[in-house]
């Protein structure tokens, strides 16, 4: 076990140095850092030196095939959001929505809420929430007075309970898939986690700042979106009715009528397509370069933290962070489900559900003898969390991207509040998973 | 300045492709590596390819040969799966141990060792798994076989669903008290899980093919009785257990409380297959065919979340430090096998299979004379693990 934990310190200890003192890009880090760990690692481990070597790049490069659906996900969503946002059809519906729900703040923000969520509850991801309901209600709420820190922290959030409310819960799925759950009986126990939770935030983060809300002072602000909406009329909306429905048909309906599920990068981009012909005349191959230029950093981090993994579970050091959880007084369970889930989400939010939620799913639901669906949808909550942490943060990094927050940081300081609530009502469920048994139907 | 960026660029590109170019060739080669089953010497009087039993097999990467081991004398018929789930090495050997080692006397023994070609073809990513294990026969022949996925190649089908809602098929059951609910929601991933995807889909993708083929095949040859082998993270709450479909539960009891904990000292659970658990052996091929349908399960720390440094080592002696800190804490009730002695070798593991399978095939015959089988030169449990060597048992 020593060995695993001077392995770890090497990772950790390189990751750092890449970062802070070298400055290096988070992905450029965490492939240094997977490097180093793999050749102390194996040839402490006594593995020969070309063993060692050939292994490291084959391992390295399988690492980063682990995120390759994600990473296709985040640069089709980001292209979608840019033709949207170069065809004005952001702009149309930031003044259709305020126009209409102007008298009623609260609603408008629960219902902007609700939209945020909308795609994360289909596919079980956050990327998905935030980079397209995300990116479509960030002017909106911009407009209505709340500044961008603030509009960031609310997406992310929504991001985060979109991937965990049903009927899609990635996290869950995998927990299930880990201790041979069929996943039955989770709609329930997953609304009762979510959606108080997405009104309370979204109040919270928000309703201070539009409750006083004066449509009349607004209008000046709106000129530019009004004449947008103007010119355009319905067909500038199309591009987000071709991504409702797609997703619905292919995410609710395909598989029981027996069509394949075509994948959201596909989705993305057939809606990215249509909204090049529904509005402002667009450049193509400027914006999908700039696009992918965007997403980039993202894309590197997820192969970074693939290769990362990869090396952390080869060189032991995977089974070292999770004996050292579990290693703890069976009194201190709970917080140490509560920390280190989040936690090891900062490498992977489903990879935590793998490594760390699968045992505490049995430490709850089977050793304490907790009602099980309910334990597995709150570490599922729990593992949302991830998402959010840095150096990966994927629901944190795109949010701060659609609102235009450069350090994404800021975000996370906004949601420590939220996060906290998040993690003492999912811990609650938890531990008294039983109380909470009848909400277990759908 | 700009000079010195477009040089740094090459230098990082050409990295790049050589990195990809080296690991692109080690997965090629894994890919295409073919296993050796020793025939010669063996009890195996003919192979047939599983597309026989699904034209939409042909040629494909499922389409694998049927090891069939005929008696002298008529008798019942069993079916033996290995290699299910790839990263279970234990339930792929000991399918290829028993086709190297049984002669049925009467009856016939049909054993496909690598059911899941494709799992066997690719390592899981962010897995850190070694690509292959190897055993020294007992004449000094080095024997080179796969360690691989839990699941299919996403080579041969992606990408995979959000959800996959496993459902039967056309399908008609073919025991009275078959689950009711024919679809159920899983993993998307679970799509490529081979032990997910009974009774199979004939036109479906290659993992429920390769269902289709197995369940058909069942039914066409009037097998009695299908034995799925497997391996278990030891913290996982099936372990060193019979999963067995109602019709085949007393067969299991009297195995597991008889012949394998009374006469040879082997503690194995019973569990009832669950009801509620679409897609997997013992219960599809209980509900959709007339056969005893089975899966065993042992301890083996090298697939398990807890596992230290994981290579080819782990996997053959399953010594881990961190399962053995597991099974020291909290009273032990972390794992679900004794762990005390620090290792699970795979001598071990196959052993406990080829026990339990002679024991189900016995008790069979046992409850119905006219389902006998009987097999000679079964590897005996205790020289197989006081040897501490399975290319001992390896032609």
């Amino acid at each position: 076990m020593t060995a695993y934990m001077i392995t770890f310190f090497v990772m950790v200890g390189v990751f750092m140095i890449g970062c802070f003192a070298l400055k290096w890009p988070v992905g450029v880090s965490m492939l240094a850092a997977a490097l180093c760990g793999a050749l102390e690692g194996m040839l402490a481990h006594g593995t020969g030196l070309a063993q060692t070597l050939s292994d490291t790049i084959r391992m390295m490069v399988e690492g980063e095939f682990g995120y390759v659906d994600t990473i296709l996900t985040i640069a089709t969503a980001m292209i979608f959001m840019k033709v949207i946002e170069a065809s004005g059809a952001l702009d149309a519906l930031s003044s259709l929505l305020i126009e209409k729900f102007h008298k009623v703040p609260a609603v408008l923000l629960i219902l902007i809420m609700f939209i945020i969520m909308f795609p994360g509850m289909i596919t079980g991801s956050s990327t998905a929430a935030v980079l397209s309901a995300g990116s479509i209600m960030a002017p909106v709420l911009l407009l209505l007075g709340l500044d961008n820190v603030t509009a960031g922290a609310i997406i992310a959030m929504g991001g985060i309970l979109g991937m965990i409310a049903p009927p899609v819960n990635t996290a869950a799925l995998v927990i299930c898939a880990g201790i041979d759950v069929p996943y039955v009986g989770f709609t329930g126990p997953l609304l009762l986690l979510t959606f108080p939770l997405a009104i309370l935030f979204v109040l919270l983060l928000g309703l201070p700042k539009v409750k006083n809300l004066d449509y009349e002072k607004l209008k000046p602000a709106l000129v530019k979106q009004d004449a947008t909406r103007k010119e355009y009329g319905v067909k500038i909306y199309i591009p987000f009715f071709v991504l409702v429905v797609l997703m619905i048909f292919f995410k609710v309906i395909a598989q029981k009528i027996g069509v394949d599920d075509l994948g959201m990068p596909v989705i993305f981009l057939a809606s990215a397509i249509v909204g090049l012909f529904t509005g402002r005349k667009i450049n193509p191959l400027k914006t999908v370069t700039e696009a992918v230029r965007t997403a980039t950093p993202v894309m590197a981090i997820l192969m970074g933290v693939g290769m990362f993994i990869e090396i952390m579970t080869a060189t032991g050091v995977r089974g070292f962070i999770v004996m050292t959880c579990l290693e703890i007084p069976e009194a201190l369970w709970i917080i140490a489900c509560c920390i280190s889930i989040p936690l090891f989400g900062a490498v992977s939010s489903f990879g935590a559900c793998s490594v760390l939620g699968v045992p505490f799913a049995y430490i709850y639901g089977t050793y304490l003898n907790g009602n099980v669906v309910v334990c597995l949808a709150a570490i599922s909550l729990i593992a949302s969390v991830g998402d959010m942490m840095p150096p990966t943060a994927l629901a944190g990094l795109f949010a701060a991207q659609v609102t235009g927050v450069k350090q994404y940081t800021k975000i996370l300081k906004k949601c420590i509040i939220p996060i906290i609530i998040l993690l003492v009502w999912a811990g609650f469920i938890l531990v008294k998973s039983k109380m909470f048994a009848w909400s277990v139907f759908g | 300045m700009k000079k010195k960026g477009l040089v740094s660029t090459c230098i990082i590109l050409a990295v790049a492709i050589f990195m990809a170019c080296f690991a692109g060739i080690s997965f090629y080669k894994k890919r295409h590596f073919v296993e050796d089953v020793v025939t010669e010497g063996s009890a195996v009087t003919r192979t047939e390819k599983l597309s026989k039993y699904n034209q939409y097999l042909a040629n494909s990467f499922g389409d694998v040969d049927i090891y069939v081991l005929e008696g002298e004398e008529e008798g019942g018929s069993v079916l033996i799966l290995g290699g299910t789930h790839a990263n279970e090495p234990a339930g792929h050997m000991a399918a290829i141990v028993m086709l190297e080692q049984f002669k049925p006397t009467k009856g016939t023994v049909y054993v496909i060792p690598n059911i899941c070609q494709s799992g066997l073809s690719h390592n899981d990513p962010l897995e850190g798994t070694p690509q292959y294990i190897h055993f020294t026969t007992a004449n000094g022949d080095v024997r080179t076989f796969h360690f691989g996925s839990r699941a299919s190649n996403p080579i041969d089908q992606w990408p995979d669903p959000d959800t996959y809602l496993h459902t039967s098929g056309d399908w008609t059951p073919r025991y009275e008290n078959a689950s009711k609910n024919t679809t159920q929601t899983l993993s998307g991933s679970e799509v490529r899980n081979q032990n997910r995807c009974y009774p199979g889909i004939a036109n479906g993708t290659l993992t429920e093919k390769v269902s289709y083929a197995v369940t058909n095949m069942i039914n066409t040859l009037k097998i009695d009785m299908v034995i799925d082998l497997h391996e278990s993270s030891p913290e996982y709450a099936v372990n060193n257990a019979i999963v067995a479909h109602e019709k085949a539960l007393e067969i299991a009891g009297i195995s597991a409380t008889i012949n394998l904990e009374a006469e040879q000292g082997i503690k194995i659970k019973v569990e009832p297959s669950p009801v509620n658990l679409r897609g997997l052996t013992h219960r599809e091929l209980g509900d959709y065919t007339d056969a005893f349908a089975l899966l065993c399960e042992v301890g083996n720390p090298s697939q398990g979340r807890f596992r230290g440094y994981t290579d080819e080592a782990l996997a053959i002696t399953g010594k881990d430090p961190c399962y053995k800190v597991a099974s020291e804490i909290h009273n032990g009730a972390l794992l679900y096998v004794d762990y005390s002695s620090g290792d699970f070798p795979i001598s071990l593991r196959v052993a406990r299979h080829v026990a339990t399978v002679a024991a189900l095939i016995e008790n069979m015959g046992f409850d119905y004379p006219d389902k006998e089988v009987i097999i000679d030169n079964v590897p005996d449990y205790q020289e197989m693990v006081d040897g501490d060597n399975l290319g001992l048992w390896l032609r």
